[in-house]
């Protein structure tokens, strides 16, 4: 029997995987696992999956699935639900739990988080900023001492990153993009704080620099690392990039904490991360079944945590020295962030009310379009497409 | 079309037929490839853009909507924007790309010496890949590493906080700037074969008889290159208006949408909403547009070209 499992395996990753796919194809006599590499652009992997699985294509039997194409794939049918019996998710990170449900059924098994936090410079602040307003004070205050050239950057390029940025900024006002019943708030007074913020940050204040319009993960990172930036919000991968005493110039000079609360809202983490899911047209739906259960048995995740520095997906995890020794952060500080994390609407349309809301934004931010206004032809277009796709807020939704 | 008789028919005249037949079988595996290569896919896309599907939504399945796509998309402002954008980047990328071509055309023409050399430089733009090229250019408009940015701000042309790409009008200049770049030496080969036909006896007579240099490029030199040069505007704006990589590399089609082609919108709408049916419709109507300009432009220019050198 010959299961095949495709997923990222990018840098550390593909020896991680490889290596647990031989120990679970050395414990299961007969069976055959095969890794089958993809492309590392998520878009690309995604656009590969479509096409699989449009086709009814009985392989890959298990799929590594980014947190916002789960509601996706299930409300096309492609994917399995996940057998109670067999999987019990209670152990795993709500936010994580609720990315990987559609319409009340679990789909697919979360397998390592990525949170979005604030990294702050410990030489330049004495603690991180409690609220946005902190934050903003502070990143003012030292770019008019010119103690760094850019008060605080983010991700805000055109494309899914800007959302998580903009969400983190939403839930910290108390705001939401879809609420519990699927209808669109993202032109609610809260969310029309949120957005001002941003634009206000970049002008008039000004202590976010207009560049951060062109500029991904790697962009603020560069800037961060050089000194340039006093705070940015990033993933944790950079942790131990900006660690590196040969390549950073504030290695043992940075702190993270969760992005703050402004007014009325809570401090939020965006979700992203990693899920498995069986192909609906599989061969072997039970092993891959028992497959999924390995890889996300704690065992497994401590090593991925180990080697590749993701985190895992498993609550009790954070409790345990072996996590603690396993990760170059510092636990502590990432335990904070578990309660902050927040999903992404989960919607099998995800992607394109995502692509809507990234122009909106943009166009709202790089001044050719007021806030209040880019919200709400926002949702307008949201609104159309959730109807257009038969998904509009009157139908049941988790 | 009934066969005659062979037999009927004078020798001279099988032998017609038969070259005739040859003929045919000669062309058939051309007009097979243009069949497959290129009728059957845009056939084919036709077909899909009268469709509604979505990739993502197969529970909607396939249903046959007519021409539901293009109402959408004349009423899609998104849509209208990338026309202007696509239709104005080609109306002034192109009339610079046919005197900066032009130009280079006279240098390369008049070069005495390292002939080869110039050409060669002149070329280098050209030979490059669009791709590699653009993230040159992308890199030379950074607003903090670029080599244009920071002297401007210096000189307080623009503002300490000046970004091409975040400008809406500013985010153009790269992205046509590139393509200028990129294509005027194209303009250049072309026009520098039209001005290697030019007979250089005229130039001399009409030297004999006084005029001078000006007046010997606009009376002899621009007439005798006109169909060379509509050759190559039509080259050009067929390809302007399918911009679609210079802007996908440099901008994106940001600020918002603000330097967004039709071609690069209706690449999101099939490969990432997986739009088919709607994204169909987007490229059938790249495909008119630049149908539509070729066939206005063959028929207003190339014939009265061909007129007159009869």
């Amino acid at each position: 029997v010959r299961l095949t499992f495709s997923g990222s395996a990018l840098g550390p990753e593909a020896a991680v995987v490889q290596r647990q796919l031989t120990r679970f194809a050395e414990r299961h006599p007969g069976v055959d696992v095969e890794l089958r590499v993809t492309p590392d652009a998520a878009d690309q992997r995604h656009q590969l999956y479509v096409q699989w699985l449009n086709a009814r294509a009985p392989d890959p039997d298990v799929l590594q699935l980014d947190v916002i194409w789960t509601a996706e794939f299930a409300g096309a049918g492609w994917i399995l639900p996940v057998d109670a019996a067999v999987l019990d998710v209670d152990d795993f990170m709500p936010a994580a739990v609720t990315a990987s449900r559609w319409r009340g059924t679990q789909y697919a098994v979360p397998w390592f988080v990525d949170l979005g936090l604030l990294y702050w410079r410990t030489d330049l602040v004495p603690a991180p900023p409690q609220s946005l307003s902190e934050l903003r004070e502070a990143a003012r205050r030292l770019r008019e001492a010119e103690s760094a050239r850019f008060g605080l950057v983010w991700q805000g390029a055109r494309y899914e990153g800007l959302v998580t940025v903009f969400l983190e900024h939403l839930v910290a006002f108390g705001g939401g993009i879809l609420d519990a019943r699927g209808r669109v708030i993202v032109d609610e007074p809260a969310a029309i704080r949120a957005l001002t913020f941003m634009r206000d940050a970049i002008a008039p204040d000004g202590f976010v620099p207009s560049s951060v319009l062109t500029w991904q993960e790697e962009q603020t990172r560069f800037a961060f690392q050089n000194g340039d930036a006093a705070f940015m919000r990033n993933w944790p991968y950079a942790w131990a990039l900006l660690q590196d005493r040969v390549r950073s110039q504030v290695a043992g000079r940075v702190g993270v904490a969760p992005f703050p609360a402004g007014d009325g809202g809570r401090p939020a983490a965006a979700l992203g991360g990693a899920e498995l899911a069986v192909n609906a047209w599989s061969a072997h739906p039970e092993l891959a079944w028992a497959l999924v259960g390995f890889l996300t048995e704690p065992e497994q995740m401590l090593e991925r945590a180990r080697l590749a520095a993701q985190l895992p997906a498993r609550r009790s995890l954070y409790g345990t020295s072996a996590l603690a020794e396993a990760l170059p952060i510092p636990i502590e500080q990432v335990r904070r962030l578990l309660d902050a994390a927040v999903p992404r609407p989960v919607t099998p349309v995800y992607n394109e009310l995502s692509e809507l809301l990234q122009v909106r934004l943009h166009r709202a931010l790089s001044g050719q379009q007021t806030p209040p206004a880019a919200l709400r032809e926002a949702a307008l277009e949201i609104r159309a497409l959730l109807a257009r796709s038969g998904l509009a807020s009157d139908e049941p939704t988790p | 079309v009934s066969r005659p008789e062979f037999s009927e028919r004078r020798p001279t005249d099988a032998l017609e037929r038969e070259e005739g037949r040859l003929a045919r079988w000669l062309v058939a595996p051309a007009l097979a490839f243009i069949l497959i290569g290129s009728l059957v896919p845009i056939a084919a896309t036709a077909w899909e853009a009268l469709h509604g599907l979505d990739l993502r939504l197969p529970w909607l399945g396939r249903p046959f909507v007519g021409l539901a796509n293009f109402v959408e998309a004349a009423g899609d402002p998104r849509f209208t924007s990338a026309l202007l954008h696509t239709v104005a980047f080609a109306g002034v990328t192109v009339p610079l790309e046919l005197a900066i071509g032009l130009a280079l055309a006279l240098v390369m023409h008049a070069a005495r010496r390292g002939r080869a050399l110039v050409r060669l430089a002149a070329l280098l733009p050209w030979a490059i890949p669009t791709v590699v090229a653009a993230l040159v250019w992308r890199f030379m408009f950074d607003a903090r590493a670029g080599i244009l940015t920071p002297p401007l701000r210096t000189l307080g042309v623009v503002g300490e906080s000046f970004d091409w790409f975040v400008h809406p009008l500013a985010a153009w200049v790269p992205i046509g700037a590139a393509d200028i770049w990129k294509t005027s030496p194209f303009v250049a080969i072309l026009l520098l074969a039209g001005l290697q036909a030019i007979d250089p006896a005229l130039h001399e007579a009409a030297q004999m008889d006084g005029a001078g240099a000006v007046r010997r490029f606009v009376t002899i030199t621009l007439p005798l290159l006109g169909p060379a040069l509509v050759v190559a505007a039509a080259f050009r704006m067929l390809d302007a208006l399918r911009l679609f990589d210079v802007a996908y590399v440099l901008t994106g089609g940001g600020p918002g949408t603000a330097t967004e082609p039709l071609s690069l919108y209706a690449f999101i709408a099939l490969m990432q909403r997986l739009r088919f049916g709607y994204g169909s419709a987007l490229s059938v109507t790249v495909f008119l547009l630049t149908f539509v300009f070729a066939l206005i432009w063959v028929r207003a220019l190339g014939r009265s070209i061909v007129g007159d050198r009869r």
